[in-house]
């Protein structure tokens, strides 16, 4: 039988999940979708309260950008440096890889302790209002995709120290780096909605 | 070779015995509690789901048949109106969340890998791990029940009367925290087939070349990945709220109760799709076998399929035309309601037209399939019906609406079920379900069906409420209602000689040869019951119908009895997305105790919560962290890493 031409059996083939689009690749791409869904509902949801609202929105004035703002550029700063880790395996250069790792996670803990100042700022708690309740729900979300991506970095780091991720065996990291990516996207989408949009169209409530 | 080959060239072979003993000892789990407890075969979740999920239905089932009794004639009292509310609530997430998905995942678990030419799932531990979540949450969903008091506010539990002031028992919280429990394993399973599907299908399984069992599955759990988060984000809400105060659905702070509904429905209507488009797959996988034909417009019932689901996420509201929207909102929401009709048609008249065109053969599974185009069209054109917002107004909330949905669950969802076991049990068991049995069972189920549901249409256009635990003689409801109630044990009775015929021809059936009905796809290319291993050699498929390419094509074109032999522990090529070309060799699980013990670690998280145990809650939540990076460490006997460094 001559059926097995040149494309596709018997030539060797990596072992492993190597190449781009592996499970792992599949999988993360599906969670991301599930989970920018979440987000994408709670989001849903502080719009369509706001619609239906005839007091101030939010309650108690413009929400502030002392804690958000910096933190915004600190999870920008983070997506750099994991494309710079990522780069850097790539290219073979595994110090490069470990140490843009571990910038990242510090950046991240840097985020979360910011995110913790603001929450201690805020006038309201998730109790007093309905406002009050979707802002923490949402950031409360986002702080955990946080934490979990914190820990899985340390992971990757942790293994990358143990010399299981080489450059062939690489796709811990890039599957790793592409959740990074979505929570960083997931927080300007965020910070969007709740502290920006508020200081450009302003809800005051009926005239 | 060397001890971490980071290459190899897939030796192509015939199988032989030899090949065949060396599979199955690697393949097949080992014996006792851990080989139990621990599997990662596919073939083994699928039959457990199978039988987890018909239990479930059986048990919604019994709760379904305690209101039929306490309806049966006007001012019974079998039922008190406390429990006659826990029954149907009960019933309704059970047949819904735990009868409905879980039965279809235990036929794609069962038979993806079969179909697909390969030897398991792409996450064949996160496979596993789904079904002890779904076994937990659904144990977890009962134990209200069990503890006093089952969720009685309806399996859409609307706020307020679902808020703590109105509903003070943990019934609701059981429920709430249930649903995002069991929201965990509807999820996972969902990431599964999407990888399954995008990476491990036969070499030359090119996108046209996927049968469409495969399509129904992946376009649902598609869905199911953007739906679930609604209502688990809403569940979890209304616990906050129940909890701990929050205020997401209290007016009087700034929240609303119409977000409950919008976030249910966002959910719920979709939900309608993912569990009836596999079902409906079901049918358009098996019922061609019976016409000894191709299904007509394969590629346009595909297409229809991946239609209905888009469009099923934009007619959410129809289930809310009655809370007060805007007319121009429910203008656009009827008609995205109506346009749906269009892709159900195109599956429709596909499968009359196969049967127009073929040579029907008039098996058990044949009744069942043909039974579901029927019930499919009853049960679409009164959900047609209602999609006219002043026709709905006077019918929603009543019985007719209880009509629709159970033409739309039991015609679309049970017959194709039922159907698709007839079909498959040869395969999965190695023996035949007798015809005689499935006879009565299908004359039974049909005419009990009939004769219970239709009539509610009728009770319902006379305006009987639904959930109502009794009504006074002069309604002049009382015999429609008692119709329904003999037709309920009619339709139970031929569920019971189904569930008969599965157990006697588990033991006693007939011998069962690698392909007894003669069907087209892959599954059918391997032993009946498949070995551990499912397929000694990888098959290479070059058509849509492998086993019927002598016939439609003249001559045979894919390779089944010679292919890639990959027998260095457990391997799966892993093939491109579109092409399906083989691009890497996959080193896939051994049986692990992980799967197990992470299920166990979110169910104590659960029952923390519950309990407002906190500490147990945040033990097991730590807990999680060794058992994830147990799961994922880096193995290099699974290429997922080099050797460590010595």
């Amino acid at each position: 039988m001559t059926a097995y031409d040149e494309r596709t059996l018997p030539r060797p083939l990596p072992i492993g999940p190597a190449g781009y689009r592996t499970p792992g690749w599949w999988g993360v791409l599906a969670l991301i979708g599930t989970e920018a869904a979440v987000f994408a509902y709670l989001i849903f949801s502080y719009f369509y309260l706001q619609s239906q609202t005839s007091q101030p929105w939010p309650p108690s004035g413009l929400p502030p950008l002392r804690w958000s703002a910096p933190s915004t550029a600190i999870l920008l700063v983070s997506a750099a440096t994991m494309w710079w880790a990522e780069r850097g395996m790539r290219l073979g250069k595994l110090i490069r890889l470990y140490s843009g790792l571990i910038l990242t996670l510090l950046l991240g803990v840097a985020y979360i302790v910011l995110q913790c100042f603001d929450w201690r700022g805020e006038p309201f708690l998730a109790n007093s209002g309905a406002y009050g309740s979707l802002f923490y729900a949402i950031t409360a979300f986002h702080v955990l995709h946080t934490a979990a991506g914190v820990l899985i970095v340390a992971a990757i780091a942790g293994w990358c120290a143990l010399g299981y991720i080489t450059p062939r065996r690489n796709s811990a990291v890039t599957v790793v780096a592409l959740y990074w990516y979505f929570v960083v996207a997931a927080w300007i989408a965020v910070f969007v909605t709740l502290y920006l949009l508020p200081w450009i169209t302003p809800h005051g409530g009926p005239p | 070779m060397a001890a971490n080959p980071t290459f190899k060239t897939p030796v192509i072979a015939q199988p032989t015995g030899e090949l065949r003993g060396k599979m199955e000892g690697m393949w097949s789990d080992p014996p006792g509690l851990y080989g139990w407890l621990g599997t990662t075969d596919h073939k083994k979740i699928g039959k457990r789901y199978l039988v987890t999920a018909f239990v479930f239905l059986m048990v919604g089932g019994i709760e379904a048949l305690g209101m039929r009794l306490q309806l049966a004639q006007p001012n019974e009292h079998l039922l008190s109106p406390g429990l006659y509310n826990q029954f149907f609530s009960m019933h309704g997430f059970t047949m819904i969340f735990l009868y409905s998905l879980p039965i279809l995942s235990g036929f794609s678990n069962y038979l993806w890998p079969l179909i697909l030419g390969t030897r398991d799932m792409a996450f064949p531990r996160l496979n596993a791990f789904t079904y002890w979540v779904f076994v937990l949450a659904g144990i977890f969903l009962y134990i209200g029940f069990w503890g006093g008091k089952g969720t009685d506010v309806g399996w859409f539990n609307y706020v307020p009367l679902a808020e703590r002031q109105y509903n003070p028992d943990w019934n609701v919280d059981v429920y709430s925290l249930g649903m995002i429990f069991l929201g965990v394993s509807t999820t996972a399973g969902a990431v599964n087939f999407i990888a399954t599907m995008f990476r491990t299908r036969a070499p030359g399984m090119s996108i046209s070349r996927v049968p469409i069992m495969i399509w129904g599955t992946l376009v649902a759990n598609i869905g199911i990945l953007f739906a679930v988060p609604a209502v688990s984000l809403d569940f979890l809400m209304l616990w906050l709220d129940r909890r701990f105060g929050t205020q997401f659905f209290n007016p009087a702070t700034g929240g609303r109760p119409l977000l409950w509904q919008h976030l249910f429905w966002i959910f719920g209507h979709p939900w309608v799709y993912a569990i009836v488009l596999p079902a409906m797959s079901i049918v358009s996988q098996g019922l061609p076998v019976y016409c000894r034909r191709p299904l007509v417009a394969h590629s346009a019932v595909v297409l229809a399929t991946i239609l209905t689901m888009v469009l099923g996420f934009g007619v959410w509201v129809h289930h809310m035309f009655s809370t007060g929207l805007p007319v121009i909102a429910m203008g656009f929401f009827a008609a995205a309601s109506f346009v749906i009709v269009i892709p159900s048609a195109v599956s429709v008249f596909a499968w009359v037209a196969t049967i127009w065109t073929g040579r029907p053969v008039f098996t058990t599974a044949f009744k069942f399939f043909a039974a579901e185009i029927v019930l499919f069209v009853i049960g679409g054109v009164s959900g047609f019906m209602t999609a006219a917002v002043p026709l709905d107004w006077q019918l929603t909330d009543t019985y007719f609406v209880v009509a629709h949905i159970h033409y739309v669950l039991i015609g679309i969802n049970v017959f194709p079920v039922v159907g698709g076991i007839y079909h498959w049990f040869p395969k999965m068991t190695g023996r035949m379900m007798s015809e005689r049995l499935g006879w009565w069972n299908f004359w039974l189920m049909f005419i009990g069906f009939n004769l219970g549901f239709f009539p509610m249409h009728i009770s319902g256009l006379e305006g009987m409420p639904r959930r109502i635990y009794t009504y006074p003689a002069n309604m002049g409801w009382g015999d429609l209602n008692l119709v329904t109630t003999i037709g309920a044990f009619v339709f139970a009775l031929g569920v019971l000689l189904f569930v008969i015929n599965v157990i006697r021809s588990r033991f006693v059936g007939e011998k069962a040869p690698a392909n007894p009905w003669d069907a087209p796809t892959l599954e059918w290319a391997t032993e009946s019951p498949p070995p551990s291993y499912n397929f000694a050699v990888i098959p290479r498929v070059a058509t849509l119908h492998p086993l019927w390419e002598e016939r439609l094509d003249g001559s045979r074109q894919s390779l089944l009895d010679e292919g890639a032999v990959l027998d260095d522990e457990h391997e799966i090529p892993a093939t491109t997305a579109l092409d399906a070309e083989p691009d890497a060799i996959m080193k896939m699980p051994h049986t692990t105790l992980a799967p197990v013990s992470l299920a166990l670690l979110i169910a104590g998280t659960f029952v923390g919560l519950l309990m407002s145990m906190w500490w147990v809650a945040a033990a097991c939540l730590l807990a999680m962290i060794p058992a994830l990076l147990w799961w994922f460490w880096p193995r290099p006997e699974m290429g997922w890493a080099e050797r460590a460094r010595p």
